[in-house]
């Protein structure tokens, strides 16, 4: 039944623009809807979804569409993106008045669409009271999926009068409303005949290279299908989406950022040369000639963290990540609201392939636990008596168990005598000492396992997210055996390194933050090297400070040590990616191949002129 | 009036990890102690003034890492150290074992121009733990040692109830007046009454 219901959406020009190009949409059709049987679910999620509030084309809200399924009925809302004035005469009331909320597709009438051959696709949406919303411009395309969608939940009957009018008839009675649905025509006239289920998700997945060739035949026909249809499109209008798309990416805070950042002339000297040098050359006059058109509106992801029912339509209906960028990108800019870390950090972690099943990570979490059982047994069956004879073990033991009692434990989750917490840090770190025996145990690593600990549940996938946590960061605590394993901490050699280190800092930074941070950092977007930028951004921001001062050794170690919970990690996140951006391949050309991610390098983008400067 | 640069005296505290080194260096700055102290990263100090015989000092007190492989570090933070403090848990053998290993590394890495001369003053710490009863490491025998290496300076302390605390930081800054003229040798030209070379008051902007 299913299958009959489901359209393919390759026609839909729009649609198919927005998803070759990798874009911003969120939606996924039919992925939630078998995994979650009870509660509501989101069946269809559009971002970038406007209103014109007035006459003029250049002020506009954007907004997220969704249609919930709760039980048997079905629920549409619009809510706008906080916080992204697009021009000042838009106020939060005006916002407040525009919002759809839930609203029952039972006081629905009729929808009507327009699809203009240029310019953007709308819908109006009136209601039983004969009262209408204003339209819903659709930036990322997707109407005909949208209505698709409704269609596979309500009735929907296309009117005699207007082909590009669809009344709504909300059957109670299931059995009615399906052969009601089977009966029609269908809201799509131009459905392809060769439709079946897979076509219908394999847009999304053309993306992203995956390759399940069995499954979905038809993917070549529907690959040139397709083409063709882009082909069709106006092409002014793939233009558009693209620079769209393209500069979704620097906001409007981020050009001002920008505009901020580069815009000072004094003492320049120090910091960033080359990347001021670069920028000004190249990336950063596209960026203000872009400002100069109406790019000046374009939305960004609303900075709301993602909850579990948007999770769910990241995933295949066999729990596969469909769009790897997509979420990294969404972590990136919203975050994930906390009770869902510890369904997505094991994938930002690489713990987790982002093609892996359901039921391949049930099975990866069976060995796993057993795993690290064994593991685990290895020291815990060292008695006494062979611990006496066994002094590295012994070193290594006493001073984890230094450790893990002065590990957040101003943190309630750590706090008081003999927290049941504070001693799974103490088994965890041990048990990963004996994996990666090399290794060791090496000061700050309990730093990088508390939060994984508050946000896992099971011990063994806290040792394993771990464990390929320091897969990554490794490097830096194992660079060179000689002694310079402390990499990270290696402010002598480094000094950008001790900025982030002050911002990461957890006892002195609100917990939340020092998750949200690490987040960020793991999604590798835009750059696995945005901590980089992040240490170039605060130090851009110090700069006047630092340089006006002349700052000798001590007292800019001392200044950058007291920075510890001064820095405000929205802001200068939104610096670095503004950094990041118009450093663009330049500056990820001046990162050493190598590199590690998410943590620092000995020569690094700004760390050898600061050396020089410092030492 | 002496230059600013004579002012200012740099200490190195130095020990193994978890003996105490930020808590004694809290409780003589601040007078507090907090048991939720982190393991220290890096390196960061505190300057405090202390007066000495009717002369003003600033005492910058820098605070290390305790695991070995933060060492090579060290360098940094040690060059022209007038002091070096070595630390130990009077509760834990190998932190006293641990002590000729931290003095050694300090000399190699600090180079100091008298290495048989350069003022050490050594801490037993955390004597109150247990009212004693743990202990293990005796008073005489960290004498014994002091006595071998050119008698250094011995006190036992408490960063947690600050027994010892002052004492043995003015101690420490006594010992460290006494290695200053030696490096008015080298730096001849920071005897100047007029103040116009205080940019280069802390001796090492290399």
């Amino acid at each position: 039944m299913i299958e009959t219901e489901l359209h393919d959406l390759s026609d839909d020009a729009d649609y198919a623009a927005s998803q070759q190009q990798g874009s911003q949409s969120m939606m996924r059709s039919d992925s939630g809807r078998r995994s979650e049987p009870e509660g509501s679910e989101i069946v269809y999620m559009k971002d970038n979804v406007s209103i014109h509030p007035t006459q003029y084309m250049s002020e506009r809200i954007s907004g997220r569409l969704k249609l919930v399924k709760q039980g048997d009925s079905l629920f549409m809302t619009w809510i706008p993106y906080k916080g992204q004035n697009t021009n000042a005469r838009l106020s939060e009331r005006d916002r407040n008045l525009y919002t759809i909320r839930p609203l029952p597709f039972t006081d629905v009438r009729s929808i009507r669409r327009h699809t203009p051959p240029l310019g953007w696709q709308y819908i109006i949406v009136v209601l039983s009271s004969g009262l209408a919303f204003p339209p819903l411009y659709f930036y990322n395309g997707g109407v005909k999926e949208f209505l698709t969608t409704i269609k596979q939940h309500v009735s929907l009957v296309r009117s005699a009068d207007d082909a590009n009018v669809f009344i709504v008839n909300d059957f109670q009675d299931p059995l009615q409303k399906t052969l009601s649905s089977l009966e029609l025509p269908g809201v799509v006239s131009v459905a392809a005949p060769s439709t079946n289920a897979s076509a219908a998700v394999s847009p999304t997945q053309g993306n992203q290279g995956r390759t399940d060739v069995s499954a979905f035949d038809s993917n070549s026909s529907l690959q040139s299908l397709r083409r063709q249809r882009n082909k069709s499109n106006d092409p002014t209008k793939d233009l558009s989406i693209q620079v769209l798309e393209k500069f979704s990416l620097v906001t409007k805070f981020a050009r001002e950022t920008t505009s901020q950042l580069f815009g000072e002339s004094s003492g320049d000297q120090l910091f960033s040369n080359d990347l001021k040098k670069h920028s000004h050359s190249q990336s950063l006059p596209d960026l203000h000639s872009q400002s100069s058109n109406d790019l000046e509106e374009v939305p960004c992801e609303a900075p709301v963290p993602a909850d579990p029912m948007e999770w769910l339509t990241f995933l295949d209906s066999e729990g596969r990540v469909v769009d790897s960028i997509e979420l990294r990108k969404r972590i990136f800019y919203g975050g994930v609201v906390h009770e869902l870390r510890k369904e997505v950090w094991p994938f930002l972690l690489g713990c987790y392939d982002y093609n892996s099943t359901y039921a391949e990570r049930e099975y990866l979490r069976s060995v796993r636990k057993q795993d690290y059982e064994i593991i685990k047994l290895q020291w815990q069956s060292i008695s006494p008596e062979q611990a006496k004879r066994f002094t590295k073990f012994r070193e290594r033991k006493g001073l984890i168990e230094k450790d893990v009692v002065r590990t957040d434990r101003s943190f309630s989750f750590y706090d008081g005598d003999d927290n049941p917490n504070v001693n799974l840090l103490h088994d965890i770190l041990l048990t990963y000492s004996f994996y990666n025996f090399d290794l060791g145990y090496c000061q700050g690593m309990s730093d990088y396992l508390s939060p994984l600990l508050f946000v896992m549940e099971d011990e063994f996938e806290v040792f394993w997210c771990f464990a390929a946590l320091m897969e990554r960061v490794g490097p830096n605590f194992n660079r060179d055996q000689s002694g310079m394993h402390a990499q990270l901490f290696a402010l002598s050699k480094s000094l950008p390194v001790k900025f982030l280190m002050s911002a990461m800092s957890q006892t002195e930074m609100r917990y939340e933050e020092t998750m949200r941070l690490w987040e960020i950092l793991w999604t590798h977007y835009p750059s696995e090297h945005l901590h980089l930028y992040i240490c170039v951004a605060i130090l851009k921001r110090y700069r006047n400070k630092i340089i006006g001062e002349q700052m000798d050794f001590d007292t800019l170690l001392k200044f950058i040590n007291g920075l510890s919970g001064q820095i405000d990690l929205d802001s200068i996140v939104r610096d670095a990616e503004a950094l990041c951006i118009c450093a663009g391949e330049t500056g990820e050309a001046c990162i050493p191949p190598g590199t590690p991610p998410s943590l620092p390098v000995e020569n690094g983008l700004v760390s050898s002129q600061l050396e020089d400067e410092v030492l | 009036m002496a230059s600013r640069r004579r002012m200012l005296l740099k200490v190195i505290i130095l020990g193994d990890s978890g003996v105490g080194k930020t808590s004694l260096m809290n409780q003589f700055v601040n007078h507090k102690f907090s048991n939720q102290y982190k393991a220290t990263i890096g390196a960061d100090f505190l300057t405090k003034e202390v007066q000495i015989d009717d002369r003003l000092f600033t005492l910058q007190i820098w605070d290390t890492a305790g695991q070995e492989r933060f060492q090579s570090l060290g360098v940094a933070f040690y060059r022209g150290a007038d002091c070096c403090v070595l630390v130990y848990d009077v509760n834990v053998t190998k932190s006293f074992d641990d002590l000729n290993r931290w003095r050694e590394d300090f000399l190699l890495q600090a180079s100091p121009h008298d290495p048989d001369n350069f003022p050490f003053v050594v801490l037993g710490n955390k004597i109150d733990v247990d009212g004693g009863n743990s202990r293990v490491v005796s008073s005489k025998k960290a004498k014994a040692w002091c006595a071998s290496k050119g008698n250094i300076p011995y006190f036992e302390t408490s960063a947690k109830d600050g027994t010892n605390v002052e004492a043995a930081f003015q101690c420490i800054a006594k010992n460290a007046i006494k290695n200053e003229p030696e490096e008015d040798t080298y730096l001849p030209d920071t005897i100047d009454m007029s103040g116009g070379q205080q940019q280069r008051s802390s001796g090492c902007d290399c």
